[in-house]
């Protein structure tokens, strides 16, 4: 017997369903960042050698391969580098179209070299521009992580 | 460099939900690469597969497909990146003189898993995953806009290169049916779905289920097997930042570098001249010419000139089905074809100097570029 396989013909799927709980140590210098969010902060890091700002934080500069362990501290406004607008939400689980605009916004810290990829929120999509300021709106329950960051907004409204 | 040439190759035609396991998938493919170059499964000496856990579903995802790779009782490994980079390693393997014959090969379903959601665990886990909404779609707008912003093209251009691709592919029998798109419009690609805009549904390839194997060997060997050998005559690697917002998206820095270097090697100086056909792995249409003109087949900004020269991706590059792991593989195998004369119904003519790219990462982080020629 030879096997066909035929293109109308149903074959069989197993599950196979699993769940893995993963911690992740976030570090000393993120933890650093996590705490200044606590406290409604700003905290990146500075390369001991070519002086550039990151935030989030690292502990080293990748092109310079030098320590960038000097805490700083960073204002609440910067500017808005790019963005993109779109319906759909990605989980680790399935992609959902949620049918409601969500703006995500690559938003660099004044004072920073680096930009973070944020969601900014009370603007229109069509009154986006890049270049433009924003600033921080914190999370009303403050847990001292990323999640505190509820999104960038326009300086002074549009 | 020595030389070592692709004797062998086999494309499973790709598929939505191809009704085979992977294992029956990846035979069809190790079996046929191997037929392909008249050979027996007694002459590989080391097999490299290309393949992800999490893709799979399982941990340490190469160690149930030893007999279907062809890997029985031989030297084997894996490769989790896309499968350009499995050929790297089989490459090197070859190179070192102790393998006479190399099976490569990238496999994946993703009719199986939801791909977008395993691009999620991508992401930094301590900044990035929490906040989640840095994603596939994500990253490609950005991308889109940097480019167009950066150089004042407009929507209705990455469209033409959208239409440009999908009509390829109609021309492609190993394209995915659901991707091959004879008529289609530049309207119609910008009236599609905003996937995240300005990128929208029809400028971003349809993932499918597919296998892609290539053996390499030896220039002794090869010459030996095939009077068609195509010689790996430089290949390039480079990594940038994971972090979108300390790159330049509207170029690609690590995708420059590696072309330089593949040049160098394969002593290519003037690429928009000598280079002929070029199959390369962009996740977007608008990816296809950020990495082009990386390449430095236009000038940056420029890219979109390629089309008309045909010389783009003639099998319709990514657009036409997208097999997360064998992506690369398969762009090799296009170009190899091509400067083989064998690529039927988009043959290039006279294409003799190829390249042919695979990647990695948000934004093409990881480059790897292969000089692909024929002839002695």
């Amino acid at each position: 017997m030879t096997l066909n396989i035929d293109e109308e013909q149903d074959v069989s799927v197993t599950k196979g369903m699993i769940r893995a709980e993963f911690n992740f140590w976030v570090g000393i210098v993120m933890d650093k960042f996590y705490d200044g969010l606590q406290e409604k902060k700003f905290i990146g890091t500075k390369c001991s050698k070519c002086g550039k700002v990151f935030l989030p934080p690292r502990n080293r500069c990748g092109d310079c391969f030098a320590k960038a362990e000097d805490f700083i501290d960073l204002p609440e406004t910067g500017i808005l580098k790019n963005f993109t607008v779109t319906t759909y939400k990605i989980s680790e689980r399935k992609t959902r179209n949620v049918k409601k605009d969500q703006i995500v916004g690559l938003v660099q810290i004044d004072g920073a070299d680096s930009a973070m990829v944020v969601p900014v929120i009370n603007i229109n999509p069509e009154d986006l521009k890049i270049g433009m300021k924003l600033k921080v709106v914190w999370a009303k329950n403050i847990k001292g992580d990323p999640n505190d960051i509820a999104g960038f907004e326009p300086i002074g409204g549009v | 460099m020595d030389k070592v040439a692709i004797v062998g190759f086999y494309q499973v035609k790709p598929g939505l939900d191809i009704m085979m396991s992977p294992y029956e998938m990846l035979f069809e493919a190790t079996r046929g690469a191997l037929d392909h170059a008249g050979l027996k499964r007694d002459d590989l000496s080391t097999v490299i597969g290309c393949n992800n856990d999490y893709y799979d579903g399982k941990t340490i995802s190469n160690c149930f497909k030893v007999e279907a790779g062809g890997a029985y009782m031989k030297d084997e490994s894996k490769v989790e990146m896309d499968g350009a980079h499995a050929m790297m390693y089989g490459l090197m393997r070859v190179l070192s003189g102790n393998h006479k014959l190399a099976m490569v090969y990238g496999i994946s379903m993703p009719s199986c898993f939801p791909y977008e959601s395993a691009r999620i665990l991508e992401t930094d886990p301590t900044f990035d995953r929490p906040i989640n909404i840095l994603n596939g779609y994500t990253a490609g707008g950005m991308q889109m806009r940097a480019y167009l912003n950066a150089f004042g093209i407009s929507e209705e251009d990455i469209a033409k290169v959208a239409a440009y691709n999908l009509k390829n592919a109609a021309k492609n029998p190993l394209a995915l049916p659901e991707a091959q798109k004879t008529n289609i419009s530049v309207d119609e690609v910008l009236n599609s779905e905003l996937l995240s805009a300005p990128l929208r549904k029809l400028m971003y390839p349809v993932l499918c289920d597919g296998v892609t194997a290539v053996i390499l060997a030896p220039e002794r060997q090869a010459r030996k097997i095939t009077d068609k050998p195509v010689w790996i005559t430089g290949v390039g690697h480079f990594n940038d930042t994971y972090y979108l917002g300390d790159r330049d998206l509207s170029s690609c820095s690590s995708m420059e570098k590696a072309a330089e270097k593949a040049y160098k090697i394969a002593g290519i100086n003037d690429p928009k001249s000598e280079i002929n056909v070029a199959e390369l792995f962009g996740h977007t249409a608008c990816e296809d010419l950020i990495l082009a003109e990386a390449a430095g087949l236009a000038d940056k900004g420029k890219g979109l000139s390629l089309i008309n020269t045909g010389k783009l991706n003639p099998s319709g590059g990514t657009m036409a089905g997208y097999t997360p792991a064998a992506n690369g593989l398969t762009r090799i195998v296009e170009a190899v074809k091509q400067i083989r004369g064998e690529a039927e119904g988009h043959q290039i003519s006279g294409a003799n100097k190829a390249i042919a790219s695979g990647q990695v990462g948000f934004c093409a982080q990881n480059n790897i570029v292969y000089v692909l020629e024929g002839g002695e």
